[in-house]
């Protein structure tokens, strides 16, 4: 650790040696030790001893960045010559710019020692309930992945942060089979902060395992019918991220393509809706700590009751535009439950879908979507009928989120998100 | 470059076991120009060294960032301890594959770095171009992207050799409005194989392309929603690349076949009409380079071309070593790792179907209510087959002739019904090298494909 520190040291020597005025790096050394099952038997062991060092250089309004893994004094000159050169090599912008003095912090989070014997363990019992229970899925791939991180990052500002972190993984890619006939692929995945629970108990994994196994003889719909679509936590979370790119991130916010442009303060979807980045929750683990601005990291309600707190931009964007920045780059999400049991509102459904995975087009910034339905089950009459295969699901980014039927009491906690059930109406759903 | 320092701790390969010891780069170059304003502009590189120890089938994998000899004898002792350690746990007993035969792949050919400064450069000009000669966009966004991979690979028991893989781009992303002030989105990529100077010595060679994106972006601020349904198509050249890639070529992938895929089953059984042949390339196509050449895999196989589907017929799976003993096929080099401390898995490399003979204006023209499918941005398949892909440019066709711009959609199919309907091929075939394969880990592929007649799924409103 104080080599590390050392490290730092000597890298702000060699930038004022270099009369590099204004600048921000962070280095980062890092461990993981991974398990791959396939095909339901432990199959590989992987170590991954790995650094990182990144620098940002402004000079006169111009900034350039550098990156690599050799954080040896060789590497970071390296570093220093690529960053500045790329930095003098473009136009000036006086909106770049890195974030005020925050103080000095140093963050511990997750776990920092690992049980390999006690995660074997709990793998291998994994696997052994999922033969006994769910004799008909098979596991493709497991990968159990412990890994721990040390980073340090400085500004020209006064900043410094120092962060620990570690974690257990776990994700699986799971088919069923009976047999020549095979369901298609799903998967799932959950971090943690220990072995205290069995990983099936953990996240969507269970649900998912019912899920393959009820899927083995999909039926193909006929015709096409505009319903409601509940989406799953998995799912839920990659329409919400997709809402983001598309209606509130940096980037469609300067350039001025976002639909909801001028909507902070207004209602943009229906008022069950509250999202949420919460790096601080204690359900996230190792939510995001400082950002890549150089902010202390914040919670931030992004929609409250449906009506939209703030765009999500970053300092560049910020100064770009005249909005205000958002101290949050991470991916913490959090959307609130809702007062309805999952059950109930599949019982108010007249015909839709559950959508337990969605194969599309990445949505434009008009927020129209369109793909397949994956590990998706038809409702009719408020029963949970057949698997659906060869079935696509067509609609709008900020329509749905408009047309929220419910959203469910209970959540989906995997270590990186809380997320319910998203009942959502007005999709049109196509068969052959 | 890699200079080689490695080779001397072949001498710490155990007896017994197979090993894999590998010193790898990585590099990338990026810049963005957002309507003009500079909003990323970055360099990175990332080397390391790794060993892969195959103990009866349980295997060890070990890296660090670090290239030397000193790092060769640690990553070696440390995949040898992984395996070791897994092996209590694995149960696995299986014979180490036969050796496939050594010799020493020679360098293929030399990196070539690009200031940063001409990247921006040529970044800008081609922004002003676009700026100047397409007034009716709402944004531009103009993306340089850079990767290679520099790689020596030793094998206790196979090949041994150098290889890079070099390959940039200029992404060119226009937006605008249609009358109902709703954005439509187009993009396209120039580049491949090769440094900066190879792909960008004339960039005005691509201000006629330029043109042409533009042309498709207006049309689609007027085009309308496909119906949904069960449509005759003509899927262009790059859609039939991404069937290739995505529709079969995972399906075949030994390891998702061992899983349960559609492929299983199928193996010398008809799947695809017979006009259908595809096969996945190694580094030679007719006799030129193919888009991303492979001369040697991660596991040393020396590179040769995998056929998987012959006149219909499903005929091979491509596979690693510990796989094709498996299924009783030869390894053709497609076990392949992204960095340093990437495993190799079993991946693609030039995935294409082979052309036919019809003329694509003869597709086009016997169709009288369907589909014309141009451009993709991105796909997904399944084990059963089952595919996705989005379709950024399409047109109508009507009566034989082309009609209004399709909004973006999505068509879906089963692979080995969809290419049952295959009944008109094209005489010409194009690729692309751009995208990245998620599995795993990323890795840079080729995919290539001609025009083809067929039926398919299609979403709309």
């Amino acid at each position: 650790m104080t080599e590390f520190r050392k490290m730092a040291d000597r890298f702000e020597q060699m930038l004022a040696a270099e009369k590099i005025g204004k600048y921000t790096f962070c280095l980062t050394e890092s461990e993981k030790q991974e398990l791959n099952v396939e095909n339901g038997s432990f199959k590989l062991m992987r170590t991954v001893f790995n650094n990182n060092g990144s620098l940002t250089v402004f000079a006169d309004n111009r900034k350039g960045s550098a990156g690599g893994n050799d954080i040896t004094e060789e590497g970071l000159k390296k570093l220093i010559g690529d960053a500045r050169a790329a930095a003098e090599s473009s136009p000036a912008d006086p909106c770049h710019d890195i974030a005020p003095d925050q103080g000095k912090h140093v963050f511990r989070q997750g776990v920092q020692e690992a049980d390999l014997d006690g995660f074997v363990s709990r793998i291998r019992e994994f696997l052994d309930t999922v033969a006994k229970d769910y004799p008909k899925v098979r596991v493709m791939m497991a990968i159990g992945s412990f890994d721990t991180w040390h980073w340090l990052s400085r500004n020209t500002n006064g900043t410094e942060f120092e962060g620990f972190g570690g974690q257990y993984g776990f994700s699986i890619e799971i088919c069923a089979t009976d047999r020549e006939k095979t369901t298609g692929l799903n998967y799932t995945g959950v971090s943690m902060k220990s072995l205290d629970r069995p990983l099936i108990e953990i996240g969507e994994i269970r649900n998912k395992l019912e899920d393959i196994q009820n899927s083995i003889y999909p039926d193909t719909l006929e015709g096409k019918f505009e319903g409601t679509v509940i989406l799953t936590p998995d799912c839920a979370q990659e329409f919400l991220f997709m809402l983001m790119q598309n209606y509130i991130s940096s980037s469609v916010i300067m350039d001025g393509t976002s639909l909801w442009l001028d909507k902070v303060g207004e209602q943009v979807a229906s008022e069950k809706l509250t999202v949420a980045l919460k790096p601080f929750d204690d359900r996230i683990i190792n939510g995001e700590r400082g950002t890549g601005d150089g902010f202390l990291a914040e919670d931030v309600t992004l929609i409250e009751k449906g009506v939209l707190k703030t765009h999500w931009l970053n300092l560049y964007a910020a100064n770009k535009t005249g909005r205000p920045v958002v101290k949050n780059t991470g991916s913490d999400l959090v959307v609130e439950p809702g007062d309805t049991a999952l059950a109930d509102i599949i019982a108010s459904v007249d015909k839709g879908l559950i959508l337990g995975g969605f194969s599309g087009g990445q949505p434009g910034t008009n927020g129209e979507f369109s793909g397949v339905a994956k590990n998706s089950f038809l409702i009719e009459n408020g029963k949970i009928k057949n698997a659906v295969t060869e079935t696509m699901v067509n609609g709008n980014l900020g329509e749905i989120v408009r047309n929220i039927r419910a959203v469910s009491k209970e959540l989906c906690v995997d270590g990186g998100m809380v997320m319910p059930y998203i009942a959502v109406d007005g999709v049109v759903v196509s068969g052959k | 470059m890699l200079q080689d320092v490695i080779g001397s701790k072949t001498a710490l390969f155990s007896d017994g076991v197979q090993t894999v010891l590998r010193g790898h780069e990585n590099r990338n170059r990026r810049v963005v120009l957002l309507k003009g304003d500079v909003v990323q502009n970055s360099r990175s590189d990332a080397r390391g060294t790794s060993a892969r120890v195959n103990m009866n089938g349980t295997f060890g994998f070990a890296s660090i960032a670090e290239y030397s000899p000193e790092a060769a004898e640690r990553v070696i002792k440390a995949a040898t301890e992984n395996a070791v350690f897994l092996a209590k746990h694995s149960g696995r007993n299986i014979a180490l594959p036969k050796a496939p035969g050594s010799g020493v792949i020679p360098l293929n050919r030399e990196i070539e770095d690009t200031e940063q400064k001409e990247i921006i450069e040529l970044c800008q000009m081609v922004d002003r171009y676009v700026a100047e000669h397409c007034p009716e966009l709402t944004s531009r966004v103009i993306v340089y992207t850079e990767d290679s991979q520099d790689r020596i690979v030793y094998s206790s028991d196979a090949c041994s050799g150098h290889l890079v893989t070099p390959r940039c781009y200029i992404y060119v992303n226009m937006t605008a409005e249609s009358k109902a002030g709703v954005p439509v989105e187009m993009f396209k990529a120039f580049g491949g194989f090769g440094s900066f100077r190879d792909n960008f010595s004339k960039p005005e060679e691509m201000f006629p392309e330029i043109d042409r994106l533009y042309q498709k972006v207006m049309d689609k601020r007027e085009g309308v929603y496909a119906e949904a349904g069960y449509k005759t198509v003509v899927l262009g050249g790059m859609m039939g690349g991404m069937l290739a890639h995505e529709a079969v070529g995972h399906t075949v992938e030994a390891d998702l076949v061992a899983g349960g895929s559609v492929a299983g089953p199928n193996l010398n059984k008809r799947v695809a009409s017979d006009l259908v042949t595809m096969v996945d390339f190694a580094h030679t196509y007719e006799g030129k380079q193919a888009p991303l050449p492979v001369y040697l895999d991660d596991e040393g196989i020396k590179a040769e071309d995998a056929e998987l589907i012959r006149n219909g017929i499903l005929t091979g799976y491509m596979n690693d070593r510990e796989s094709a003993e498996k299924y009783g096929m030869i390894p053709k080099g497609n076990a392949r790792a992204w960095t340093f401390s990437d495993e190799p898995i079993i991946r693609m490399r030039n995935t294409c179907i082979l052309p036919g003979k019809n003329t694509v204006e003869e597709l086009i023209a016997s169709v009288d209510d369907g589909y014309y499918l141009i451009d993709s941005g991105n796909g997904q398949a399944d084990l059963t087959g089952e595919f996705m892909f989005g379709v950024t440019c399409g047109y109508e066709i009507k009566n034989g002739k082309l009609g209004k711009a399709l909004l973006d959609t999505t068509v879906t199919g089963v692979a080995f019904e969809m290419l049952k309907t295959v009944d008109m091929v094209s005489d010409t075939v194009e690729w692309s090298s751009s995208g990245f394969c998620g599995k795993k880990q990323p890795m840079a592929v080729g995919m290539g494909g001609p025009h083809m007649r067929c039926k398919i799924m299609i979403g709309g409103r």
